[in-house]
């Protein structure tokens, strides 16, 4: 494949392992489908990004909710679902949950046994290029997927640099809708 | 039975150095120590605050096997493998960063045993005897004379030479040995900031034990640019104050204005007043096109490597003035004043000039007959405009910030005359100038971002400097019990996330009765912004090391002074010998001392050394978003780590469950994340109940207003009585508590970590 590079030109990638670029949500449904223990991540950025004036933490909200997804609520993502009357199934801020995502041993936030998918969303891209990094390096027993609108090297499966806001919009409704086909 | 005789001889050796038969303490353990002295210390910390690396790059580069991919289980030729690699480029970094203060000390050292000699008594004013906490720790020595300084800072020079050898190819295999390794990087880089700031506070006449140091005028507009203007960057004071004496000698101070960018425009306003303080690094680029110097004199250190490109680019005129950056330019210390001047202003050519009289008596020159020559006015919003309009949104500048954020949308706005966006956005900028060198449509960037440049000035109160001895004695108990929530220390450099964020921190520390510590560009960024009532954080806190105080001590070298005073905690107020006892000095500040560093903007090497030398002595350090580039933090797991320490009275290892301090070197993404880990990595095994419950209420109430309201959910492992619960959340908490089927349990009477590892300190060594 050739080298996809990423938005941020400080996140290009210096090495031979990149992500897998997935554009069709009904394929990123599958993926999703087929984990057994998927944990999606909620970052900052969800509370200021939004999309035709939807805030993404609805979005991904929504995401957690057709897919029955645990979520992880870091730095203050809390706040806002707090405001929404919602509670998320863990609080660890990015490093955290990677450090404890890294340990194969982990019992994740389910108890459950350490996750096999991780979905990350609304992270600053450098610090979330870094944290994938860490587990594509350290955490073997696990794969991750972003769904911001820049493609990630360092992801095992990663969205495309979005050109325009509406493809982004349309992949998170189709896979939300892809999702819930499935319940 | 050769060994034991070659360690008696190498000892004596070290005990000759350090002026062994003067008796001011018993010499301890560890006087100079070498790189397997510390290990087991290291290994210990690093058992429980575990590395964790983010790899920034998956290859090798270092020699000509390479490259060689490291991708997870690989490894390169020489049998490195990822983790391994990564600690390897700490270290670098901290040697880096150690090297850039360790040969800044040795030639202020050198430049002022020229001026006086090596018999110069050091002599830091009467409140402060314990003059070099770190020189007299790690070296074991105390230093009496400038020539005292020679021999510390050649024991941090031997050392680099043996930790940057073991980063060769084929050397050491360990990831934790490179840590260890590091850490001694980091340890000494504190000595060679002592052995800097000393030296200049001697033999400049810097302010020393006094609080109150000056409010020197800080920004832009500060700078008054109707006068011919001299611009310092860097972090070496040499020049600078060789610039100034030369303007006061020759009636010209009045005449020319003098300013400067970075650590060494603190360094010249703790000798003049008068000097401006134009900002952090992040706005150095900023400052150079804008034309307003005449003449730039380099240094050393954070200082641009384009400089000379930039500074004809804005007309100014460039005087490289320290070997360690001479650009390509012709060195003119030898040659004839008049022709350099003569050259510098007619064919406009830049120098180096190493000779710091003839590099002022230049400048000055240059500065007088070049200005009036020259436009300096800031753009008006009719030209930002109209310079604007060519934007056609193409998101290229944004794809190469390294702050993330969308420039050209801000400069769309301009277009269409609206300021807002861009005024917000210059408070996000790093200055780094990529987006403008990627602009297609050579859209001058920087200089329409002059109109969201604030007019305004503020105020930073000048570098001060050590702790006072008197200052420690006061609040030593108060720390060390709790009552005091915390000492935080907002240091370092500009690539904040957020310019913003740091004043912000300072006052809500400082209103909340912390000692808030800052220096370098931080404490510069701290002193721009104002309440209501038009006053910076200077104005409003008392600058004493007490509680609600804000103390800038002064540049980056001066953040020796911020451990220093954690050492002279344990020294004066517990009166625990320090002399070549690192180790118990460290273990103190572990378990007793509720610091937290805090660099939210960090970026280089040096704040690398400075953090990874924080960490060694047991203070934890908080990092801004950028700093994952770093490639290693120190994390613990709460729930699963190692939480045992020693009760030194009782002689027993007590497992407490409690995670004081939970990391040692942390990223947060958030201003309002880092808000509530600051009180919480403050608080400390040795807490009193009372001392307990007052860091707990910060930290309880900083978390509901930062995250929604709610109990930290890991509140319960912070408390181990119920007189530990503050009162305003005794309900609340005793309710959660009930609910997770939480157990008290004893408070440690003298936690301390020696007596838990192989050490050669024993237990008693930390009874006071
Ligand atoms: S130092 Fe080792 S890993 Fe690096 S290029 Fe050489 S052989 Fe490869
Ligand atoms: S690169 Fe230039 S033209 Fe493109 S958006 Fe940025 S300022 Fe506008
Ligand atoms: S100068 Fe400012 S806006 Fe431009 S790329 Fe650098 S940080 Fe971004």
């Amino acid at each position: 494949m050739s080298a996809v590079i990423p938005y941020h030109r400080v996140n290009v990638l210096t090495g031979i392992k990149s992500a897998r670029l997935i554009e069709d949500a009904q394929e990123y449904a599958d993926l999703i489908k087929k984990a057994r223990r998927p944990l999606l991540v909620l970052g900052p950025l969800l509370l200021k990004w939004s999309l035709d004036g939807k805030l993404l933490i609805e979005y991904a909200l929504e995401i957690a909710k057709a897919a029955n997804i645990p979520t992880c609520a870091t730095a203050q993502v809390r706040a806002k679902m707090a405001e929404l009357g919602i509670k998320p199934d863990s609080f660890y801020d990015v490093v955290e949950i990677i450090n404890a995502l890294k340990d194969p041993n982990w019992r994740g936030v389910r108890k459950e046994g350490n996750h096999d998918l991780v979905l990350f969303f609304g992270i600053r891209s450098d610090l979330g290029e870094q944290g994938l990094s860490v587990l594509k390096h350290f955490a073997p027993h696990l794969k991750t997927m972003t769904l911001c609108k820049f493609y990630f090297p360092n992801a095992n499966y990663s969205l495309p640099n979005f050109r325009k806001d509406e493809q982004w919009k349309a992949f998170l409704e189709s896979l939300i809708d892809n999702l819930k086909k499935g319940e | 039975m050769a060994e034991v005789k070659e360690m008696t001889r190498k000892l004596e050796e070290i005990h000759k150095k350090i002026k062994a038969e003067i008796p001011w303490e018993p010499v301890g353990p560890t006087p100079m120590p070498e790189i397997p002295d510390l290990r087991n210390w290291d290994m210990r910390l690093l058992k429980t605050y575990a590395p964790f690396y983010a790899p920034f790059c998956d290859l090798c580069c270092f020699c000509t096997y390479g490259k060689c991919d490291l991708t997870e289980t690989r490894r390169g030729a020489c049998g490195i493998d990822i983790a391994t690699q990564q600690a390897r480029w700490v270290l670098l970094s901290c040697l880096m960063g150690c090297s850039a203060h360790a040969a800044h000390g040795g030639h202020i050292l050198e430049f002022l045993i020229e001026r006086y000699g090596p018999d110069k008594k050091i002599d830091l004013g009467g409140s402060i005897n314990i003059e070099a906490p770190h020189i007299r720790t790690v070296v074991g020595l105390k230093p009496e004379t400038l020539g005292d300084l020679v021999i510390a800072i050649e024991y941090v020079f031997k050392e680099i030479t043996h930790l940057l050898d073991s980063t060769a190819m084929g050397q050491e295999g360990s990831y934790l040995d490179y840590e260890s390794k590091a850490l001694h990087a980091g340890m000494l880089d504190h000595v060679g900031m002592e052995v800097a700031d000393i030296a200049q506070i001697v033999g400049f006449n810097y302010p020393t034990s006094v609080a109150d140091t000056p409010l020197i005028d800080l920004g832009w507009a500060a700078v008054d640019k109707s006068k011919p203007v001299i611009l310092f960057v860097g972090h070496n004071p040499a020049t600078s104050t060789v610039v100034i004496d030369y303007l006061r000698e020759n009636n010209l101070y009045d005449q020319v204005e003098v300013c400067g960018v970075c650590c060494t425009a603190l360094e010249t306003s703790r000798y003049s007043d008068r000097a401006k303080v134009v900002g952090p690094f992040s706005r150095q680029l900023f400052f150079i096109r804008s034309g307003i110097a005449d003449v730039i004199m380099t240094d050393e250190q954070c200082i641009r490597t384009d400089m000379p490109i930039e500074a004809s680019k804005a007309g100014s005129s460039l005087i490289a003035t320290l070997d360690k950056a001479m650009y390509g330019l012709e060195d003119a210390s030898e040659m004839d004043t008049e022709d350099i001047v003569r050259q510098m202003v007619e064919d406009k050519k830049h120098f180096a000039i190493l000779d710091p009289r003839k590099a002022a008596e230049v400048a000055a020159k240059v500065a007088i007959v070049i200005a009036p020559q020259r436009r300096k006015e800031w753009l008006t919003e009719g030209e930002a405009k109209e310079l604007a309009t060519k934007c056609n949104v193409c998101g290229m500048c944004e794809q190469v910030c390294p702050n993330l954020f969308n420039i050209g949308a801000g400069i769309a706005e301009v277009a269409k005359g609206n300021f807002d966006l861009i005024r917000e956005q210059f408070n996000l900028c790093v200055g780094c100038g990529k987006c403008e060198a990627e602009c297609p449509r050579k859209i001058p960037i920087f200089k329409i971002m002059q109109i969201a440049a604030s007019k305004e000035s503020w105020k930073v109160r000048a570098g001060r400097g050590p702790i006072m001895d008197t200052e420690i004695r006061t609040v030593g108990a108060p720390i060390t019990l709790g009552t005091i929530p915390g000492v935080v220390a907002i240091v370092g450099c500009s690539n904040f996330p957020d310019i913003r964020d740091i004043a912000e921190m300072v006052d809500e520390f400082a209103k909340r009765k912390y000692i808030v510590v800052v220096s370098g560009c931080s404490a510069m960024v701290a002193g721009m912004w104002k309440d209501a009532d038009g006053k910076t954080v200077y104005e409003k806190y008392p600058p004493a090391f007490d509680m609600g105080g804000v103390v800038n001590v002064g540049s980056c070298v001066a953040n020796s002074h911020i451990t220093g005073a954690a050492i002279k905690i344990a020294n004066i107020f517990a009166a625990l010998p320090l002399r070549g006892n690192y180790e118990v000095m460290a273990d103190y500040v572990l378990n007793r001392v509720g610091a937290v560093g805090v660099a939210w903007g960090a970026y280089s090497q040096k704040a690398a050394s400075i953090a990874t030398g924080c960490n060694r002595l047991g203070i934890p350090v908080i990092l801004g978003p950028h700093s994952s580039k770093y490639r290693r933090l120190y994390l613990s797991r709460k729930e699963e780590d190692d939480w045992r320490v020693m009760d030194a009275r009782k002689r027993e290892i007590v497992d407490t469950g409690e995670p004081s301090p939970e990391h040692l070197a942390y990223v947060c993404e958030t201003k309002e994340k880092a808000m509530v880990m600051i009180p919480k990595l403050c608080i400390r095994k040795n807490d009193t109940p009372q001392g307990r419950a007052i860091k707990l209420n910060h930290y309880i109430s900083l978390h509901k207003k930062y995250m929604g309201g709610g109990l930290p959910e890991d509140i319960h492992l912070f408390v181990r009585r119920d007189p530990d619960i503050p009162l305003v959340y005794k309900k609340e908490v005793r309710a959660y508590l009930q609910e997770i089927g939480w157990k008290p349990k004893e408070p440690v009477g003298l936690p301390t970590l020696i007596g838990t590892y192989p050490s050669k300190v024993s237990v008693d060594a930390v009874i006071h």
